[in-house]
This record gives structure tokens, sequence and C-alpha cells, in this order.
């Protein structure tokens, strides 16, 4: 099933760290910039919505047309965002406790400097292959 | 659909506001503002022009605290078809807006106005309102009868006043006009529809369905009109049947409509009140307004007309009253609902079918985002605004996405630096920038989302080149290209490069932007003055004024100096008013293109630096440091922020701090690239702008060698004056100047002319003075003239120069005090400078020492009747004995008569190295005798023999006597050790240390050695000195007593007076004596003669000295001749056992005669046995036991017995 994905890591300086298109749909560079400019005004919604509410998935917060934004929020302000337009909420749970656990990982390592850009191919190939196992 | 709509919009009365005839569009607006201000009409203002002509049909209308609204429609707005539906849609009056000066003829004026209100069949009223009319325009009378209001001439003030009226009178018009059209509607029947009625012929069901909604559509309209009336009591009274008769015939459009209206009824009545049942009635209704609209969607006619734009509308209505009511209260937050309608709304969006209605809605929800404060969204809105503008190709709508795209930038952090708000942090100081906390440095690139930013001034570039705005394109190309030249591909870079060409080819020359484009520029470093315009502060409290400012090491850091260090690193940097300055700078060029710069300089925000331009031109991929400099022309602090740059044809500002954030941003790996390093140019440590300062113009002494700047080549020990020029270059006198040296070899320097330089003083602007400074070369290094003399060659020691062991003058100069009086305190004195004149000296090995030795030499006397000069001693005895000099002392003529026993002499050798030619001559300072009593004047005493000649790669030896460094006086106070001094020694105290007589012996041996020179000369201008004091020494340390102490007994022979008949005539040519070798009238004791003779015996003591004193002769073969069986000398007198008694520092004679037999040489000698010889004797004779007599022996004298032939 053909499906739109854009997944990202937002540092809590509101700046991207990583980001994948991770949807099986053909990529259109046009589309690719509309899923993180969709993103990016989400950020704004997860703003607020962070401090109501002490869970960290916070299930469809936003949402564009038929596209809609899913967040993992972690303690230290770190957001995985997703931009779907599939249902699967269970997956994309899992994608995203997943992803965090990679997350960690990469933080553990001495030489990244916390807030700075993900540029770990292994990280990447790890986050699509999540992605392609989840959604 | 329609903008900036809200539930009051219902209760709006839609005035068009159109420009009659030709009125300027400034004038235009002025009016337009004037007007409305007026938006707002209170009731009881209207009274006045109020006449109830029939019984109003608002009979509830509050006339004490209600009001009409108006919606000024600038020029005017094209009819709705929704006007039925909505009453407020309705242009209900005219208002035009005249210039009578640009349009002197009011009847065409009132004819064109009348035109225009045509287009306007809804309106109710019309007005023309005609400014500043002329004298003839007011007395006019075309105008009597038409709508055209004249406003007379008057100020501001009367002039709103008279327009408030004009809009109280039209307030009270349309107030009149609503009522006959209520009661209008009310008795006879209106038809109303909407597009959403069909349109086509209808059939027989639906015209009784029409005429059954009739009556409940009339109903909603009276109730609009009453809304419009300002009574919204009546308007509830009409909303509420009208609800009910439209609920009944299934109309839901009107029902809604109905209820949209009631609500704004509801508001407009509870006008100010804020409570939470309110706010949740109004969220009921509304949501059930929306409900019914939707409902009301029909499906045959949805393609050509749906009432979801009003659907929408109530939603944004909604989210508007609720965004509004969350801002003021603290109580609730609705901005969660509010998204949610927003995001509803944009749903709904994608399904309208007009273009501008999607466009409106966008417009709105981005508003109402950001009246939320959700900037991000309300920029992706904006976005998609200016999207919808694009996809219409023309002119205007790429102007207006532009300018939405350009209300994007501030959240996409893309902005212009022109639209930005100028820098904050301005004031923060490069010295912070580099302790910038990690943190801190992040927050610089917040929202870095560079694929967003990139699309977003991609964007702007499109929509700017297609609105024709070349400096908006030029701007966003620029940020483009600067910060995101990473992400671009080399085509794409070029792209961007002739965008910004094509841009600059259409805007004027020397059109400023805000925002940099290529090249990067940072600060590289600020070079020092030179040496030779160093500027010291100076120190008003001290009179060597230059003491204890600039640190004139060449160290930076001193590990001594305590203090903050981000105070220590705060450089000062002084310029002086009219002295070209100059500021490195270095420029990167990452791109695939080449950067041609046309102009770049300095800019100076104080104002006080006249920069000076220069062009550049950076290949792709590279950087350059450029020189930058400038001319300050006013005293004061100095700010260089950035560069101005001309390049792509537009002039912009870079400053070095954007840059140095960017760098900062690159090493945490927090930005995409570090322009610098990708170019190749090396990694610089953050240079900081130091504090500069413009000082008023000071002096500047220029400095040059007379004879050339080159060094000075000079051979070891050599002496030679060298003349320096300083002129004055700078355009102030020097009123005050100081010489002193630095640098190794200080003592190098003997003396400078700095009385020249002060007695010039003050130095006018373009003098100059000659100083002399007299240099004497330094002995080279121990190790290196092995080295050198080894090789043979002099020219290896070139070297020695460039290790900078040459001195430095020093010349500390100032110009004058301003305020010469008193020293106001606060004011900074204007600083001094310091010239650093290099004496360049390239010493060449010279002369060398290659050792000394003392030898000893024994030359015997001659008997004769000249004298030894002890004889002159004793003419002048009065004298104090070691005052006296011995003048006539010629001092290396060896008298053959008085001969030289113990002649001692320093030999020295000398070699010479070098290729040149040596000439030595020793001299003796004879000035100071001894180191006490030195009131003598200078006694040069020099040999009178020629000087040494020393050819090149030779050696040479060079005696010296030292005969003439014994003391007069054997003196007790340097061989008496202990306590047993006797009472000769004078005055001396008996504790006399022995650390004294040592020093005493020392500094009378230096005194000696001192007063040994030897000059040299080479060529015509060389001459010089050796230096040679440690060898003597070293040669003398082991004999010194020697040298110095004489014989405690003196003797002599002479020919005694008796014998004057024969010598008589040997007297008087006193000169012949001195001849070596006249040995002939030396000569004159003849064989067979009584020849009376006496022997002189002088103590050299001070004290008394008991003597046995005996006289022995011998002959050549060394027999004695007096005594024994072969005598050959007869005698008379005593010779032996003769015991005198020396007084002293006197002398005895002791007379006697011989008769030799036989003529040929003798040889006489005396001898004494001193008794009781104190410890002064015994210490000079070093006897090692006080029993042990102790003798003395005179030195031999030669007796010629000449044959009686």
């Amino acid at each position: 099933m053909a499906n739109t994905a854009c997944f990202m890591i937002v540092s809590k300086n509101d700046i991207p760290i990583y980001e994948a298109e991770v949807g099986t749909v053909p990529k259109k560079e046009d589309a690719a910039h509309q899923h993180q400019f969709i993103l990016h005004a989400a950020l704004d919604i997860v703003q607020d919505m962070a401090w109501t509410t002490s869970a960290m998935f916070l299930k469809a917060i936003d949402r564009f047309n038929d596209l809609v934004v899913s967040v993992y929020i972690k303690v230290i302000h770190t957001r995985l965002m997703l931009l779907h337009d599939s249902r699967n909420d269970d997956g994309i749970k899992s994608f995203f406790q997943e992803v965090h656990e990679l997350y960690i990982k990469t933080l553990l390592n001495p030489l990244y400097l916390p807030g700075s850009r993900i540029t770990s191919s292994h990280f990447d190939t790890k986050v699509r292959a999540l992605a392609r196992k989840y959604m | 659909m329609e903008p900036d709509a809200s539930i009051e919009t219902s209760s709006m009365i839609r005035v068009a506001v159109l420009p009659i005839a030709s009125i300027p569009p400034l004038l235009f607006q002025d009016y337009a503002a004037m007007l409305l201000r007026h938006h707002t009409v209170s009731l009881n203002s209207i009274s006045s022009f109020y006449t109830e002509h029939q019984k109003s049909p608002f009979a509830n209308q509050p006339w004490d605290s209600g009001s009409l609204r108006f919606k000024f429609m600038l020029g005017g707005s094209p009819p709705s078809p929704w006007e039925d539906f909505q009453s407020n849609r309705k242009i209900l009056a005219v208002i035009g807006l005249c210039h009578c000066p640009s349009s002197p003829d009011l009847l065409s004026v009132a004819n064109q106005f009348t035109a225009a209100c045509k287009s306007y069949s809804s309106s109710l009223v019309q007005r023309c309102f005609a400014f500043c009319p002329g004298d003839s325009q007011l007395e006019e009378e075309s105008c009597k009868g038409s709508n055209i209001v004249l406003f007379p001439p008057a100020d501001r003030q009367t002039q709103e006043f008279h327009l408030q009226t004009m809009v109280q009178d039209i307030a009270a018009s349309l107030l009149m006009e609503f009522e006959k059209w209520v009661l209008q509607a009310e008795s006879g029947g209106t038809i109303l529809k909407t597009p959403l009625d069909s349109q086509a012929s209808l059939s027989s069901e639906e015209v009784i369905k029409a005429k059954k909604r009739r009556l409940g559509r009339a109903q909603k309209t009276i109730g609009d009109y009453c809304l419009l009336a300002g009574s919204p009591v009546d308007a509830n009274a009409h909303y509420s049947t009208a609800l009910e008769l439209t609920r009944l015939t299934a109309d839901f459009f009107w029902h809604a409509g109905a209820m949209e209206g009631s609500v704004c009824a509801l508001l407009i009545d509870r006008m100010g009140q804020k409570d939470p049942v309110l706010e949740d009635e109004v969220k009921y209704r509304y949501n059930s307004v929306i409900l019914h609209y939707r409902k009301s969607f029909i499906q045959d006619n949805a393609q050509r007309v749906s009432p979801l734009s009003f659907e929408l509308e109530a939603t944004l209505k909604l989210a508007r009253f609720l965004c509004r009511y969350s801002a003021y209260s603290l109580m609730q937050d609705f901005s969660k609902e509010v998204v949610e309608l927003l995001t509803a709304a944009a749903d709904g969006a994608t399904s309208l079918i007009d273009a501008s209605d999607k466009l409106v809605v966008y417009v709105e929800i981005a508003r109402l985002f950001g009246a939320l404060g959700y900037h991000r969204k309300a920029a992706f809105f904006s976005r998609q605004v200016a999207q919808l503008y694009l996809q219409q190709d023309n002119k205007l709508a790429a102007i207006s996405a532009m300018q939405v795209l350009a209300m994007t930038t501030k959240a996409y952090r893309v902005q212009s630096r022109a639209s930005s708000e100028p820098s904050h942090d301005d004031g923060q100081t490069y010295a912070d920038g580099r302790k910038m906390h990690h943190y801190s440095i992040v927050s610089l690139f917040e929202s870095q989302w560079s694929t967003l930013q990139m699309v977003v001034l991609r964007e702007i570039l499109l929509s700017a080149v297609r609105a024709g705005d070349p400096l908006a394109a030029w701007s966003a190309a620029a940020r483009l290209l600067r910060s995101y030249y990473p992400l671009i591909t080399p085509a794409g870079q070029n792209g961007l490069a002739s965008a910004l060409a094509n841009s600059a080819v259409r805007l004027p020359l020397g059109t400023r932007c805000g925002d940099p484009a290529l090249p990067f520029i940072r600060l590289h470093s600020f070079p020092l003055h030179s040496s030779q315009m160093d500027i010291v502060k100076r120190n008003l409290a001290r009179e060597d004024w230059w003491v204890g400012s600039a640190p004139s090491g060449p160290f930076i850091y001193t590990p001594f100096s305590k203090g903050e260090p981000t105070h220590g690193d705060k450089q000062e940097l002084t310029w002086v008013v009219g002295e070209p300055v100059q500021v490195l700078v270095e420029l990167a060029n990452p791109c695939g293109f080449e950067v041609k710069v046309d102009s770049i300089y300095l800019s100076v925000h104080s104002n006080n630096l006249d920069a000076f331009p220069v062009s550049v031109n950076l290949p792709p991929n590279s950087s350059k440091v450029i020189t930058l400099s400038g001319i300050p022309t006013k005293e004061g602090p100095v700010s260089i922020p950035g560069c101005i740059v001309h390049c792509f044809g537009v002039i912009t500002e870079h400053f070095f701090k954007e840059v140095d954030n960017l760098l900062i941003g690159a090493t945490q790996g927090l930005v995409l690239s570090d322009p610098f390093r990708s170019c190749g140019a090396a990694k610089l440590k953050n240079a900081h702008v130091p504090n500069i300062s413009v000082v008023p113009p000071l002096p500047l002494l220029v400095s040059h060698v007379v004879g050339g700047d080159s060094s000075v080549m000079l051979y070891e020990g050599e002496i030679r004056d060298v003349w320096i020029s300083l002129a004055n270059a700078g355009t102030v006198p020097v009123e005050q100047a100081h010489i002193s040296f630095s640098g190794k070899n200080q003592d190098s320097i003997v003396s400078v002319a700095s009385e020249t330089l002060k007695s010039a003083l003050p130095l006018k602007p373009g003098a100059e003075v000659k100083i002399c400074a007299t240099l004497k070369a330094w002995q080279l290094g121990i190790t290196d003239p092995d080295a050198a003399s080894s090789k043979g060659v002099p020219g290896t020691l070139g070297k020695q120069v460039k290790d900078g062991s040459s001195p430095m003058l020093l010349i500390h100069y100032a110009g004058q005090l301003i305020n010469s009086g008193e020293p106001q305190t606060g004011s900074v004195p204007p600083p001094g400078r310091r010239l650093v004149i290099p004496l360049n000296i390239c010493v060449l090995q010279g002369l060398s020492f290659v050792k000394a030795r003392l030898l000893s030499m024994e030359i015997p006397a001659r008997v004769g009747e000249t004298y030894t000069k002890l004889v002159q001693l004793e003419s002048d005895a009065t004298e104090r004995v070691h005052g006296s000099e011995r003048q006539s002392d010629r001092f290396m003529k060896i008298d053959p008569y008085r001969g030289s026993w113990g002649l001692r002499l320093l030999e020295l050798e000398l070699s010479n190295p070098t290729d040149v030619v040596f000439e030595t001559s020793v001299s003796l300072d004879m000035e100071r005798p001894n180191n006490k009593d030195s009131s003598s004047h200078c006694t040069c005493a020099e040999f009178g023999d020629p000087k040494t000649r020393i050819d090149k790669e030779c050696t040479a030896r060079v005696l010296i006597p030292l005969e003439h460094f014994k003391l007069p006086i054997l003196d007790g106070s340097f061989l008496v050790k202990g306590s047993q001094n006797n009472g000769n020694t004078g005055g001396r105290s008996p504790s006399f240390s022995e650390k004294d007589i040592k020093a005493e012996l020392n500094a009378s041996t230096k005194s000696l050695i001192s007063r040994i020179k030897v000059r040299w000369q080479s060529g015509r201008n060389s001459s010089g000195e050796l230096d040679i004091k440690d060898a003597i020494q070293a040669a003398l340390q082991a004999s010194v007593m020697d040298v110095l102490l004489p014989d405690p007994l003196t003797f002599g022979f002479r020919l005694a007076k008796s014998s004057l008949d024969h010598s008589a005539k040997l007297i008087s040519p006193k000169k012949s004596d001195m001849q070596v070798n006249s040995l002939g009238s030396g000569g004159s004791i003849n064989a067979h003669d009584m020849t009376a003779m006496e022997v002189l015996v002088r103590n050299n003591t001070k004290e008394t000295i008991k003597i046995d004193l005996s006289i022995t002769c011998k002959d050549v073969a060394g027999e004695n001749c007096i005594e024994g069986d072969k005598a050959t000398v007869l005698w008379e007198g005593v010779l032996t056992g003769i015991g005198k008694e020396v007084s002293p520092l006197q002398e005895i004679r002791h007379v006697f005669s011989l008769y030799f037999l036989i003529p040929g040489e003798y040889t006489m000698s005396a001898a004494a046995v001193i008794d009781d010889a104190n410890e002064v004797l015994r210490a000079r004779a070093r006897t090692r036991s006080s029993d042990e007599p102790i003798f003395c022996r005179g030195p031999p004298f030669h007796v010629r017995v000449n044959g009686t032939a």
C-alpha cells in the first residue's frame, strides 16, 4: 500500500536534526518541501499541547488536507514528528518507540554534540528499516 | 467570502468611498483617513439631524447608548449576489471625495459623482465632499441642489469637525431611509432571492414554496435593517420570528442567516460585557449556524453555487470571536477550539470552488493563527496564500504573493535585514561573543530549517521577478546564495548569480540593499604601527612621560601582569588624524563562479574615517586577504563593524560579527559549512575589533642614517661617529624629545648628541636635525672568532647582524600639550610617539689579541755626570713626594747612563686575521699616576716612535714598559698585614683591614691597566681601541707587586763634583747624555787618573733605615778588581762596611775615589744590608724569618775607562 510519510527529529531549539522521507509514494521534491512546511507549522501546536498532557505520544495532533502529524515528545523536549496519511496508530507508536531508542543510542555517542544534526548513516538506515516495518 | 469578517459585521452599514474627478491619490488617502475615523456614530449625536416622519419601526432603538457602525469601502466594491441575503453586504451609501483645486468645475464633479453612484443602485444616501474649494467655487450656484458638500478651507481641526457633522448627517439620513424601507417591506411584498434558489423557471411547487418562505426571509431582512439601524432589540424580535418561519419552511440557509443575525444582535446588545455564559451562548448558537449552513447544501446546484463559503465564513467568525475573547480572558483558553475551527476551515477551503474565496479563507486562517501567536502556522497559511497568488499569472498577484511571503520570512527566519528590527545586540562585544555559552550559540541558529528557508526564499525570488521588483529579487537571491550555497548545485549558484546580475541591471546605480550577498568577509587583523610610528601614551605626572605606558618588550603576554584576562585581551589601538591606517580583512567566495567585487571599503559608523575603496576579483572557491585602508579625519572613537561592498551591482554592508557567528556555528556543527575553510583559507583565531580611538595629529619623526641606512661595518673595538638625520614629517611640531637606548650591546653606543636634538626643539614640520652617535664596536663572541679565524673569511661574520645584536636608539617625542596651562582632569593628553632607530652594526673581526707576557730586562747603567731622576727629585723635595711627577720622563728612551735594572715590559702579541692593514700605537694615559690626588692635568705620554704596522694575516708584538707605574714610595700599607704598623704609616688607622688593602691594591692595579691603551687605525677612517684589559690583568696578576712597588733602596753612581774640572763640559750638554750610543762622550773617565765618584742611596720608605753599604767594582771578566791579588783598581775612601742611616724619602751620598790602572769596561755595584729591618721591608724582601738579614743590591753601573793616549 502506497503511503506518504515524512519523519523528522526536531531538537528543543526547534532545529531539525534529522529528516527523512520514509513513505513509499514515489518522491516529488515539491511534496517533500510541503511535508516539511506542514511539520514546521505543526510545531506551534505541539508546543502548546506538550504542556497540557503527560503523554509522550501525541496522536494526530495536527493535520493538513489528508496528512496527519503525530508527535512523540521526549523528556528533553526533542520531538520526533511524523507526517503520515495512514491510520496505523499502533504501528506509528511502535515506530516512535524504536526510533526513540535509536536516538538515545546516538545521544550516548560521546562525539555527538546534543542539538546538532544527526549525520550517522547507520541511524538513517535503521530509521528507514523501522519505517518499512511499521508502516 | 469576504475578508475580515466577524460576527459584528452584520451590524455595519457599508459605505462606498469613491474618488471623484481628478483627486491626487495621496490627498484621497488623507481625506479618507479623516473619514475612516468616524466609523461609529452614536445615536444621540445624530438626533439633531433626525426627524421622525412617521412612526419609527425601530421601537426599541437605544437613543442614548446605541450607535450606527459604518464600514467604509474605499474605492467601492462590486455588488454581491448575496445582497438580499445579508443586507449588510449592500452598499447603502456613497461618499465621493473631491479636491476642488484639482477639479475646478463643480458641475462636472457633480455629474461625475452622479454617474459613479449609478453603479450602486442599492445606495440610499449619496454625498460628495469637496475639499478646499476656491472662493469662486464657494459662490457657485451650480452645485446647489446636488449632493456636493463644500468644505471651506480651514485648519484641520475645523475640517474634522465639519466632516464629523456631515457624517452624522449622513447617519441620520440613512436611519430615516432604513425606517422607510422597513415600513415598506413590512407592508409590501418584496421578493428576496439568493443564488442558491434555482434560477431556472420555477416549477409550480417551487413557487408555492417560495411564497411560503417569503415571509420568513422578509422578517430576516427587516432584522438585518434593525441591526444596521443600531437597534438590536428590534432586530432580535424580527430574527426570532424569522427563525420560526424559516424552520417551518425548512429554509435552512435563511434560518442560519437569521441565527447569525440574532447572535450579532445579542452581542451588540451586550456590548462590552464579558461573561462566560454569553460566551457559551455565542458558541452554541454559532455551532448551530455552521450546522445549518451545512444542511443547506443542495446537491443539484453544487457545481454552480454552494453555501460552503458561508459555512466557512461562520467558522472563521466564531474563531475570530473566540480568539478575541481568549485574548482578553485569562480564565479560559480557547486556543485549542480556535485551532480546531481553523483546521476545519482549512479542510473546507480545499473544496471551495472560487479561487478567491479560497484565498480569503487562507488569509483569514493565517491572520487568526497569527493572532493566537502561532506564527509558524500563520506563516504556513500565508505561504499557501502566496502559492494561490502565484497560480494567477499576473503582476499584481505576484506583488501580493511577494508581500505575503515577506510576512512569512520572520517565522521562517529568513527575513531581510532591512525589514528586521535593528539588531539589538550591537553592544555585544566580540569578547563576549567568544565566551558565548554553547547553548546561546545554538540559539543563534535557531530554526535552521534550511529546506524550508530555501523554498521560501526561492518563492520570494520568483514572485519578485514576476512582480518586477528588482530590489526584492536581488535581496532574496543574495540571502539564498549567502546562506545556502552549500545546498545549491553549481548550476543553481550560477543561476542565482545571473539573477543577481539581472536584477542589478534594472536597479538604479548605487542602490543599497540590506542583505549582503557574497563574498564572506571576516576581520583578519589590525596591523600594528610600525616601530617607526609607535604611539605611546603620555603620563603627565612624570617627567619621563613614556615610562609605564605601552609595553615596549616583544611579549604581548607577561606572566606577571595580573587582572582579569578579559580586560587584558581588549586591545587598544590609536590612530592619528591624517595618517593612513590599514585593516586586513579576509574575503571568501565559496561558490562556483567568479565574484567580482567592484569596490570594498571599511564601513565606519562613527564617520571619522575616510575609507579607500579597492576592487578585488575572487576566483571560484577561493579566499583572499586584502588590506583596506583609510585616513582618520576626526578625533574620537572609531567603530568598524564591517565593510561596504559593491558587488553584483548593489551596495551592501557586510558585518564582521555575522560571519564570526557563522564561524562559531560551523565549529559547533550547527551550520552547513564554513565558507572560509571550504575555500582553503587558513584557520584564523577569532580576531576581535580592538577599541580604536583617533587622536589629533601628532608629530612624526622620520629617521635615516646619513650615508645610507644599511648596516655599519665595524671592526671589533672600532669607534666611529654615525650621523642620524631626524626629520619631522608630521604636521605638528615636536616639542619634547628624549633619546634612550635599548636592545643588546647597548654599551656600544658611546655617546649620542642628545643635546643637539634638545636644542633643535621645537622641531617644526618639515624641519630636520642631524645628531651624532658615537659607536664603539663590541667584541665578537668567544666562539665566533675561532670559527671565523679558522676559515679566515671575514664575510662569514655578516650573519652577526641578523641576530639582532645591534642596539637601538629609542626616541620618545611628543607634540604640544593642548592646554599647556593647567592640565584638566579627565582630559587625556595627546599621546607621544616612539621612534626606534635600529643601529645596524655589523662587527667584523679586527685586530685580535693573542697573548700578553710580562718580560723583564736588565740594562746596566753608566756612571756619568748625568744622574737619575732621583737627583732632580731631590731638588723639589719640598713637594710631597707622591705628588711630584716625573715630568721629564721620556717613557721608553733607555738612558744608557742610567740603565735599567729589573725593567719590566708588557709584551702584547697581536694578530691581524683580516685583509686590511692595521696600525697600532700604544699610549699611556698618565692622567692619574695614582688614584689619589688626581688634580693633575692630562698628560698623555706617548711613544715617540712610529706606529706599529700589522699587515694582513700577520702577527706583531707591542711592548709596553711598566717602569712608570712604580709607586714613588714603598708604603707599608700594601704590605703590612695585621696590626703591627708603626707610626710611619701616618694617619692611617691601625685597624686597617686586609680587605681595604686588597681593594687599594686592586684599584691601583686597575688604574695601571686602564692607563694602557692600544689604539689602532686601519685605512683612513677606521680607528679604534683594543680591549685588552683582562689580558693585561691576567699577565700582571702574578707580579703586580714587583711592578708596582719600588725597592726600598735605590742605588746610583755618579762622578763626584770634585772632578768638576774634567766633567764640566759633560754636564752642560745634557741632551747628549741622553743619546744611547754616545759612549765616547760619556766615557770621560781616564785611566791613571783619580776619579772621584759618589754613590747615592735613596730611601724609598717612609722610615729611617740603617744600612751597611758596600761598593764593589768588577772588570769585564767579572773579577773583583778592587780586592784581591790582581786588583787593577786602586781606591781611596771607604768601600765596604759603610754604616749609614738614611732618613725617609731622602738620599745619602758617599764619596769615594777610584784609580783605574787599566782602561776598559768596569762594572760597579752597590749593595747594602739593612739593619733592624721593619715589617714593611721584610714583607717586601719576602724574608722568611725575622732574623734573616735583608740584603739590597743595586743595579750594575758600567764605567768605561779610557786610556791615556
